[in-house]
């Protein structure tokens, strides 16, 4: 019953049934229809059309003769109507039987065609129902597709809501009737007065004059898309508020929105930053005014001195400026350390080879002061491996080590000394030397400390060094501490994770 | 000149500028008191006034160079010793305590506020100036 594949195939008509149990009928009804391109099927009562249509499904339209044997036209159109609302429905019938036809079209069918018709009969109607019903599926089409667009909506305008009660920034909305229409969470959390207990909420009811003082402005500044970016502090607490008025393009604005984000920890890193500059401007103005003076002072009035007076004081300006030299390497260390832009090639290094090193290399300066240094390292060296970068061990000892013949007095000792567990392997730097108080200590491993008293007076540095050791170790997860008392030396103890 | 040299005490942290000052005031014929930390320095002060005081602003603390100006001058058998208050502070970067009236001079218990390096003949002006 499907069309011979041999069929022209004309664009695609709608397919249509038709049930009647003449046989001229139903194929006169083919034979006409088929001509105007639509699909045709037929059957010759009401039971095999129900079958026929339950099979084939999608028909556009049926034709169905009231009168027929098994099923009558009324029982197949309620059949039909219940499966397929959409389906046009015309009834074919002979005079008699129009009272019945009438009844059909209150059953859903589209109207009736009189026996006998001409194709013309047939058509016009069959072509306005069709057209009826691909009106009312378009309807149909538009109504459902509204529907679930507003479903969408409702659901983004909650995923809004959620997105913005989410937001780590407090949000704050008002209306062009200076009401509250919109407050989130983290203002809540930052504003604890700001929460109105309902919407909309007069502007007041935000309870903080800065924030609305900040809105009223946004409010009043019209279509400009005015951003106005306000720093505010509440408890010791700085946040920054961000205005604009709320408007759609070409629209006069219908509210305004303040955002509200925390900025204390950006603040005060700002305000270390200054300070930590001005530390550096200090240190690095104090040297320069140090050798200005001296030569100021030979220049201006060498009469006034010895030669001996005035070599000595030319050595110090040598020692002052190399001194400087050292303060500028080692502050661009720090700052390679601080943007990342030191890399460390971490390998399996043994520790106490890099330790004998160094402190073979220092050794020159120990003995000048006549200090002992002695260095204790375990017998098997290979216990002391670990994970690390070799210039950066290096550097952490080398300063360990000239921190501990620095301040040490001549005739002092210095044990520089490797042990190591299951665990860690241990350096630790001890010296006989000044020592610390408690303060000092506290100080330490900070920029550009040095202790101040009458034994550090005279011995150059920069207050750097410790604070690239630290965080060198730092970088290798290990561990730095020191113990100390003045007078009784120092020990720096450092750890590392053995490999 | 008078019969004694003037003893004028030094009060530095920076040893290098204790001696560019000693040598500078020696020879114009001071005698000189050099001391690296406040504490001793305040001590001797007590024990013996000296004519003058010289001291850094910025020592242990960073105005360790204020508190003793302020001990001298809260003290009334020192309030007339005359203090010079000299630092490297940078003036430009945040910290500017160089004062710019009289009165803030005064507020500071100073009597003059010098930026190292101080010119050599600058610095004896101020000195003959407040020894007057
Ligand atoms: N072994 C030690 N004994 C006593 N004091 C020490 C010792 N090591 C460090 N210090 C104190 O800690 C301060 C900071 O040390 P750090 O190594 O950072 O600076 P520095 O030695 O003064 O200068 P440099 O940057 O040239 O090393 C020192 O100025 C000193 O007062
Ligand atoms: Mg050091």
């Amino acid at each position: 019953m499907t069309p011979s594949p041999g069929q022209p195939t004309a664009p695609e008509r709608e397919r249509i049934l038709v049930v009647d149990d003449e046989f001229g009928i139903r194929e006169g009804c083919r034979r006409v229809l088929t001509s105007e391109g639509y699909q045709v099927q037929t059957a010759a009562d009401g039971l095999e059309g129900l079958e026929t249509f339950r099979q084939e499904k999608n028909f556009a339209a049926a034709l169905i003769d009231l009168k027929m044997p098994r099923m009558g036209g009324l029982e197949l159109i309620d059949a039909i109507r219940k499966e397929d609302p959409d389906i046009m429905l015309l009834v074919i019938t002979a005079y008699a039987t129009i009272q019945t036809a009438v009844e059909a079209t209150k059953k859903g069918a589209y109207g009736y065609i009189p026996k006998p018709f001409t194709p013309d009969e047939l058509l016009l109607p069959l072509r306005n129902g069709l057209e009826k019903r691909s009106l009312a599926l378009e309807a149909k089409r538009l109504r459902a597709e509204r529907e679930r667009r507003l479903l969408e909506i409702t659901e983004e305008r909650s995923k809004l809501r959620t997105i913005i009660e989410c937001m780590t920034d407090g949000v704050a909305v008002v209306n062009q009737d200076k009401q509250v229409v919109l407050e989130n969470a983290a203002l809540a959390r930052f504003l604890p007065e700001a929460r109105p207990n309902s919407w909309p909420a007069p502007m007041a009811a935000l309870g903080y004059p800065e924030l609305i003082s900040i809105l009223e402005e946004a409010l009043k500044a019209g279509t400009a898309p005015l951003i106005s970016s306000t720093e505010i502090t509440l408890d010791n607490r700085t946040y920054m508020v961000n205005a604009s008025p709320v408007a759609e393009p070409g629209h006069d604005p219908f509210g305004a929105v303040a955002v509200v984000r925390e900025i204390t920890a950006i603040k005060q890193l700002a305000v270390a930053k200054s300070m930590f500059i001005s530390m550096v401007a200090h240190e690095l103005k104090s040297p320069l005014a140090a050798i200005e003076a001296f030569l100021d002072l030979i220049l201006s009035r060498p009469e006034s001195m010895t030669a001996e007076k005035q070599q000595e004081m030319m050595e110090r300006c040598v020692l002052r400026a190399r001194n400087l030299r050292n303060m500028v390497t080692e502050l661009l260390n720090l700052v390679a350390i601080e943007t990342g832009h030191l890399s460390l090639k971490r390998t399996p290094i043994e520790l106490g080879s890099v330790v004998e090193e160094v402190v073979e290399l220092q050794r020159p300066k120990a003995e000048a002061k006549q200090l002992e240094m002695i260095l204790d390292l375990p017998e098997q060296q290979d216990t002391t491996q670990v994970l690390a970068d070799k210039e950066a061990l290096s550097c952490i000892i080398t300063n360990l080590v000239d921190n501990a013949i620095k301040y040490t007095p001549d005739q002092g000792r210095v044990d520089v000394s490797v042990s190591c567990d299951e665990h860690l392997v241990k350096l630790a730097v001890r010296d006989s030397g000044i020592g610390m108080t408690e303060k000092e200590r506290e100080s330490a491993f900070d920029e550009f400390y040095r202790a101040k008293n009458k034994h550090t007076a005279s011995i150059p540095g920069t207050g750097l060094g410790l604070s690239v050791v630290k965080r060198l170790v730092e970088m290798h997860n290990g561990v730095i501490s020191l113990a100390s008392e003045p007078g009784q030396g120092s020990t720096f103890t450092i750890s590392f994770q053995s490999l | 000149m008078n019969d004694r040299p003037a003893v004028i005490m030094l009060v530095d942290d920076d040893q290098d500028f204790l001696d560019i000052n000693e040598s500078l005031l020696v020879a114009s014929g001071y005698q000189v008191l050099p001391f690296c930390d406040r504490e001793s320095a305040f001590g001797q002060i007590c024990r013996q006034k000296p004519d003058l005081v010289i001291t850094d602003l910025m020592m242990e603390s960073l105005d360790a160079g204020f508190s003793l100006a302020r001990r001298i001058k809260q003290e009334p058998a020192l309030a007339d010793l005359p203090v010079i208050i000299v630092t490297a502070i940078s003036s430009q970067l945040g910290f500017n305590f160089t004062p710019r009236t009289p009165e803030e001079l005064k507020s500071l218990h100073a009597d003059a506020f010098l930026e190292k390096p101080v010119p050599p003949d600058k610095l004896l002006a101020t000195v003959r100036e407040l020894l007057k």
